[in-house]
């Protein structure tokens, strides 16, 4: 059983019209070691994400990766970017340290390269973790169930 | 666990938006940046930061809604 208490992380946004000086949004990210079972390993940003049916990956992540994306099941996801992304499926295993470590099957798709970062879903997280996010005091908890 | 607030304003400061950028093991620092992800970890690693943290850059100020 594991319970680990992770900052919020400050992400720098550009200027526009209502935010002529740019502003940071503070969001629940943890950084993640992602690793294939060809032995391939990153560290990406991931963020729990409980409007995610599933855990959800840019494309980009993949090719980095090394995983032949063409030869594995394939599905269309709505809510990304277009409305409707070709997302590629795979194991993989993510370790946000301090014991949270699991196995996941996970969704890559091009919707997610613009946005770069990994989402945390129902199926392949929460369904392992309870998150209580504390924004008040920018933190959030990640508790093996 | 204490923890506080980590923020990347400081260490992505400079950085175009809508970079993907390399960020050392101890994030202090941006080891390189480019608009291609792999090319990006390339550098990194050819500047011996073998396990950089990948990140992108916001290319615009707008709410995130996933």
């Amino acid at each position: 059983m594991a319970t680990v208490v992770y900052p919020y992380v400050g992400i720098p946004l550009p200027p526009n019209d209502p935010y002529p000086q740019g502003t940071t949004a503070y969001r629940p990210l943890v950084v993640a070691t992602i690793k294939t079972f060809n032995g391939e390993s990153i560290r990406w940003l991931v963020l729990p994400d409980s409007g995610a049916d599933a855990c959800l990956f840019p494309l980009a992540l993949a090719i980095i990766l090394k995983i032949d994306v063409l030869n594995l099941p394939k599905s269309i996801t709505s809510g990304v970017g277009n409305g409707a992304n070709l997302t590629y499926y795979d194991r993989v295993f993510i370790d946000l340290g301090n014991g949270i470590a699991f196995t996941s099957f996970v969704g890559f798709t091009q919707g997610m390269d613009k946005v770069g970062l990994g989402l945390l879903g129902q199926a392949g997280f929460f369904e392992y973790y309870n998150v209580e996010f504390m924004y008040s005091k920018r933190t959030f908890t990640i508790k093996t169930i | 666990m204490a923890t506080a607030t980590v923020d990347l304003s400081d260490i992505l400061k400079g950085v175009p938006s809508g970079a993907w950028v390399a960020i050392s093991e101890m994030q202090h620092r941006v080891v390189a940046y480019g608009v291609d992800p792999q090319a990006v970890l390339k550098e990194s690693r050819k500047e011996g930061e073998e396990y950089p943290l990948i990140v992108r850059v916001p290319d615009q100020n707008s709410a995130m809604f996933l």
